[in-house]
């Protein structure tokens, strides 16, 4: 690829391309840390965990293939970097059975429905919160556009398991911000 | 009524979800990666290395004394955000009572803007069905004066700005929960911004180009 161009010494073009990368992977870090927030337990560590999202991102720079999805790549990679972390602090990723995602569709007073419409910051983070972390992982990706496929492909598990990890989630949202307020 | 509770949670978490990175996390990170005398992943060949320290080396004979310690690594140059710039105008747009020249007839469109700039915005795609052109206004984008096109997907609003510029880098951001896409042509720049998926603003990027 780099071939060519003769002329142009083959380090400057290599650092044209990694620099370009980089620009166009930090147009990301508002995503990356709205998902790292997420995970964390303080802001720290969700500065942390974006930090060790780019230096393996940019360390590996070469391996990013041009054309495919730099968005998703770096989410894979943050994932990646998340768990490695949760298993040095021994966070439990397993989702335990709670049955919400058998129950029917439940009912909403009028009320109630309308108080979703002026939830805060707050409140939307507390119900983030109580989620299990990998369902946590299916709201937020989906929050950030992308599709039950690409989801599955950033969490490297079958499409069936994200689709019915986002009906647990949501099933388990509704239930948390039922009995806000 | 859980549809309807879904849908508004979801539309909850798209506005309280996404906290931006704190300022001083993009500066660290951007003179971690973009500045110039730092970016450690740019490996030099074993022979510049050697040929570095040889002539450190002869420095280092030369001179009996070593100069005082400068830190002489220029300061970052500003970083020119064009994506905020396009959500601040996105949002006067959508703040607007109306626009400047509301129709779906680009070309009324495009004659409209004849002297109220300095430039003929680059454009061909006129809308179709799926993003319906709703109409232009005239935007002030980095203190200059812009073409803004607006079009319509759904009930979603996404603005164009069209804009003079030398080099606008390619790039995909969300602020402040919009998406924004940048791209450049010789001698434009153009900044797409909405609340579309991103799927959506890439199909109507790529109409544009």
């Amino acid at each position: 690829m780099f071939s060519a161009h003769p002329s142009r010494p083959r380090l400057t073009v290599v650092k044209d391309a990694e620099r370009s990368l980089a620009e166009r992977a930090l147009g990301h870090v508002d995503e990356l840390y709205g998902l790292a927030a997420h995970l964390c337990s303080s802001t720290s560590d969700a500065e942390d965990l974006v930090q060790d999202t780019y230096e393996r991102a940019l360390a590996g720079a070469s391996r990013f293939e041009q054309d495919t999805n730099l968005r998703a790549w770096l989410f894979r990679i943050l994932r990646n970097c998340f768990i490695d972390q949760a298993r040095r602090k021994k966070i439990v990723l397993e989702i335990p059975d709670d049955g919400l995602d058998t129950i029917a569709p439940d009912s909403w007073e009028a009320d109630k429905l309308e108080q979703l419409r002026y939830l805060g910051a707050s409140e939307v983070s507390a119900a983030i919160a109580a989620l299990p972390i990998e369902l946590r992982f299916v709201v937020l990706l989906d929050v950030e556009g992308f599709s039950e496929a690409e989801t599955a492909d950033i969490l490297r598990c079958p499409a069936g398991t994200v689709k019915s990890r986002l009906s647990r989630a949501k099933a388990r949202l509704r239930a948390v911000l039922k009995e806000t307020r | 009524m859980s549809d309807e509770a879904d849908r508004l949670i979801a539309a909850a978490l798209r506005d309280h979800a996404r906290p931006p990175a704190p300022p001083h996390l993009r500066r660290k990170l951007e003179r971690r990666y973009l500045d110039g005398q730092r970016r450690r992943w740019l490996v030099p060949s074993l022979s510049a290395l050697a040929g570095a320290a040889i002539a450190a080396l002869v420095l280092l004979i030369v001179r009996p004394a070593p100069p005082p310690v400068v830190d002489a690594r220029p300061a970052p140059a500003p970083v020119v955000d064009t994506a905020a710039e396009a959500v601040g105008d996105h949002l006067r747009v959508l703040g607007a009572r109306g626009l400047g020249v509301e129709t779906n007839n680009m070309h009324n469109v495009k004659p409209w803007f004849a002297g109220k700039l300095d430039f003929t915005p680059p454009l061909s795609f006129v809308g179709d069905d799926e993003f319906q052109l709703k109409g232009g206004d005239v935007a002030i984008f980095f203190g200059h004066k812009s073409a803004a096109f607006v079009y319509a997907r759904r009930l979603h609003v996404i603005s164009l700005f069209v804009f003079e510029s030398s080099g606008t880098p390619s790039s995909e951001r969300t602020i402040q929960g919009f998406h924004v896409l940048t791209w450049g042509t010789p001698g434009f720049g153009f900044a797409l911004v909405s609340d579309v998926n991103w799927d959506d603003l890439r199909a109507l990027q790529t109409r544009l180009q």
